[in-house]
């Protein structure tokens, strides 16, 4: 990540023919290379903001810029090449008769020699698995098919920022988890607008809190997710990665008499959580250190594996004073391949490591 | 309802695309770079709908909703009911080839008339003013293609004024079914969507 | 109902290996050819000709019959009204009406007629891919923008069509059922008035999505259209067999169906 201001929007206004004033003086800066959320409850005005991101509409008063060049009538096909929007329904986006030709479409309007087109179009659809597809009617396609489809004609545009409009949804899981891989390897300037907010805690380094009309609020996720309080008050919810965590926490903290079996199944339980791999690397953010047992569920081999603390953010009552300690029992470890462990902290941990390792990516 | 090949005489089809070719010139006017989505879009909707069967005694016929097309489209309605009729020819053959001309004439003059109609509705003002004029726009899209219909098929020749009489016969259930349907779904529109029907008076001026 | 006649487009034949402008042209002045055919004898001899060029197609024969369903459908009841309708004279009588033989052969003149072309018209936007054929129209002079419509048109057509058929099951999920009477036209009227709406909320995204990736108003194409002799051969045959048949039909030699003022 660079220090390259990528997009710099500066307290836009927008109001639609309808008098209805949906962008009310609207800020914010995104760096290049960055990978940030845009979240917010429905009819804040996400769509209308990602909009002036490409110039698709001209914000009222205010600027907005992209790569140092101002969003105007004259500047949008520069702009439009450095911006691509990955819109939410894939059935908008695809428009030609066959897979080549939608993911030609960007390109030829590019107006690039034949070849380069070609190949770009190759490289896209290899990215996004669809190679063998080139000749097939897009219509024919799955959902899934179809939205990494819309995801491919954007690619082969090669903008350097892409934004995201509700990536996720409707995907099924495996086609989910491949999106967040991808977008993590990525070294464009993302921007997701989401609602899935465990997306955004896997992926994006910072968040930007969309609510009527402005942003009133940015930040690292591991703050603002972390947050219940802010995010109920914005119509949002913690996610779900960090929500069971709570509730399971919540039950062994209020269920004094709870038998010391049962609490060690939950406290199990409760550490046996998916890593949010944050990005940057594998770090495992401890949430709450008690007086219980600590598993880690790998998904992933990885030769950069270390475990630190993070913040305890708990809304409301915190948790400030309770004893830390862990249990200092090692059980076996199963080792795989090359997965070395490098923990750098100061607690010694019960250690289990089951590895789940998917097949490819 | 729309003519087949090999009825009418050459001096009709001809006509038939002399007036369509005049009249989608002029409707199709400064067509704007947004429009051009639009008009395709609407176009398929129409194509979609008019395989909506509505049952008729023993029999069911399908709907024809040119008059709807004028009503949200406007004067663009030319277009894409012509756009209807190419793409009805080339891919199910119905109402083939040489009388392109002839159809789009017929049912695009129609939904032309049908917005004329519908426009009309601005010297009044009642509570049902939108379902009144939306019936009557259907019934007016409806009539004239009839009357165009048996007009070609009537200067075709004399043989034909038995079939032409019974065409006309015909559009008189087809016109009330027309006026019914149009008119429901003008009355829905302005309820839920009012800017997607055409001709409308603006009273915020845009800048 | 087979909406994409282009499903065949890449059976291997004589047509479909045609550079489709020159096919197009060609093939269009032999519609053109039959329409203005009026004797019989000529009418089965551009029949014949039509069934051949689809036999040359390969493609295959149930297709063809459902896209001929539509039409045959329309004009059988031809067979009855024309003869029973006839002016002037009339041979003899069936339940009142005078039958005229006149009118039966103008009937299956105008049969064997519409079939010939709708057989030829198979044979010209089945053999391609539809928005090559789209593309080759435009090459012959067809304004851009119409090409343009035509091929959103087409392509939309499908996506519309499920969306109804998902409104239509839910419908009748709700126990909806079609009657001639004002309550089902209200409904139809709904149903249609919504899918429009959803359509134009859908061509606000589609062209947001278009100008993202760099439209400014005409659609560019890969596809490059190449002419060989043997193209121009094959339309040299066609366009030659199209005037003899016009020739043949305005000799005078067969009695020509009497249609119109002349």
């Amino acid at each position: 990540m660079s220090d390259q201001i990528m997009i710099d929007v500066d307290n836009i206004s927008f109001t639609y023919p309808d008098g209805h004033e949906v962008l009310k003086g609207l800020s914010c800066k995104i760096m290049k290379g960055e990978k940030v959320a845009l979240i917010g409850p429905n009819g804040a005005g996400k769509s209308t903001f990602m909009s002036h991101l490409n110039g698709v509409e001209l914000a009222s008063s205010g600027r907005v810029s992209v790569a140092g060049v101002e969003v105007t009538k004259a500047s949008l096909k520069e702009i439009r090449r450095q911006v691509g929007i990955v819109f939410q329904d894939p059935d908008d986006q695809l428009f030609c008769p066959t897979v080549f030709d939608d993911v030609a479409f960007g390109p030829l309007n590019l107006g690039l020699p034949k070849d380069e087109i070609e190949a770009r179009v190759d490289q896209a659809l290899q990215v996004v698995g669809l190679e063998d597809f080139k000749d097939r009617s897009s219509f024919h396609l799955s959902f899934g098919e179809r939205k990494r489809l819309a995801l491919a004609t954007v690619l082969s545009y090669q903008p350097e920022v892409l934004v995201f409009d509700e990536p996720s949804t409707n995907m099924d899981p495996m086609n989910r988890r491949k999106l967040i891989n991808w977008l993590k390897e990525s070294d464009k300037t993302i921007l997701l607008c989401t609602h899935d907010l465990d997306i955004a805690l896997e992926v994006c380094d910072r968040c930007l809190m969309l609510t009527d009309g402005q942003i009133i609020a940015e930040g690292p996720t591991k703050q603002m997710l972390y947050d219940r309080k802010f995010l109920e008050e914005n119509k949002l919810e913690l996610p779900l990665a960090l929500m069971t965590h709570e509730l399971l926490h919540g039950i062994l903290h209020t269920q004094e008499d709870m038998d010391e079996d049962h609490r060690d199944i939950i406290s199990k339980f409760l550490h046996a959580h998916r890593h949010a791999h944050g990005p940057g690397g594998h770090e495992h953010v401890h949430l709450h250190v008690h007086g219980h047992g600590h598993e880690h569920l790998h998904e992933d081999p990885d030769d950069t594996h270390t475990h630190s603390h993070g913040d305890h953010g708990h809304g409301g009552d915190g948790h400030a004073g309770v004893p830390h300690s862990h249990g200092d029992e090692m059980t076996s470890h199963h080792h795989h391949d090359d997965h070395d462990h490098d923990h750098g902290h100061d607690h010694d941990h019960d250690h289990d490591h089951s590895h789940d390792h998917d097949g490819e990516k | 309802m729309h003519i087949s090949e090999g009825i009418l005489t050459t001096p009709v089809w001809l006509a038939g695309y002399a007036g369509t070719a005049v009249l989608a010139a002029v409707t199709m006017r400064k067509l704007d770079m947004e429009e051009v989505p639009k008009i395709s879009v609407i176009t398929a909707v129409f194509f979609i709908a008019s395989l909506i069967k509505v049952p008729l005694g023993p029999a069911s016929i399908h709907l024809i909703l040119n008059g709807l097309v004028g009503v949200v489209l406007g004067w663009r309605a030319f277009a894409a009911i012509m756009l209807g009729i190419i793409l009805q020819a080339i891919i199910f053959g119905h109402g083939g080839i040489t009388v392109i001309g002839i159809n789009s004439l017929m049912l695009g003059g129609g939904a032309l008339i049908a917005y004329m109609v519908w426009q009309q509705r601005h010297r009044f003002s009642f509570k049902k003013r939108e379902l009144v004029f939306g019936a009557l726009a259907g019934a007016a899209g409806t009539i004239s293609s009839g009357l165009v219909l048996a007009g070609a098929l009537i200067t075709t020749g004399e043989e034909f004024y038995a079939i032409a009489a019974t065409v006309l016969a015909a559009h008189v259930p087809i016109m009330l079914i027309e006026a019914a349907v149009v008119g429901s779904s003008a009355a829905f529109l302005y309820k839920t969507k009012p800017d997607i029907l055409a001709g409308r008076r603006q009273t915020v001026k845009e800048g | 109902m087979a909406l994409d006649i282009d499903r065949y487009h890449s059976v291997d034949s004589v047509v479909n290996r045609w550079d489709p402008r020159t096919k197009i042209a060609a093939l269009g002045i032999l519609i053109f050819s039959i329409a203005l055919v009026k004797t019989l004898p000529m009418a089965l001899v551009g029949f014949a000709v039509a069934v051949l060029l689809i036999r040359l197609t390969a493609l295959p024969w149930h297709f063809i019959f459902h896209g001929l369903s539509f039409v045959l459908i329309f004009l059988v009841p031809f067979f009855f009204i024309m003869p029973l309708s006839y002016p002037g004279e009339s041979a003899f009588e069936i339940l009142g009406l005078g039958f005229a033989w006149e009118g039966l052969r103008l009937a299956t003149l105008i049969f064997i007629k519409a079939i010939s072309i709708v057989l030829v018209t198979y044979a010209i936007f089945g053999s391609s891919r539809f928005d090559i054929s789209m593309l080759a129209l435009q090459h012959l002079r067809c304004p851009k923008v119409v090409v343009q419509m035509l091929l959103f048109t087409y392509r939309y057509t499908f996506v519309f069509l499920d969306e109804m058929r998902r409104m239509h099951t839910s419908m009748q999920a709700r126990g909806f059922i079609a009657r001639a009477n004002m309550k089902t036209m209200t409904i139809l009227g709904h149903f249609v008035g919504t899918l429009l709406i959803r359509s134009f909320e859908r061509t606000d995204r589609v062209f947001k999505a278009m100008l993202s990736k760099g439209y400014q108003g005409e659609l560019h194409s890969m596809v490059e259209f190449h002419s060989h002799g043997i193209d121009y051969a094959k339309a040299v045959v066609v366009v030659v067999f199209s005037l003899a048949l016009v020739v043949g039909d305005f000799s005078g030699q067969w009695p020509q169906a009497v249609q119109g003022w002349y």
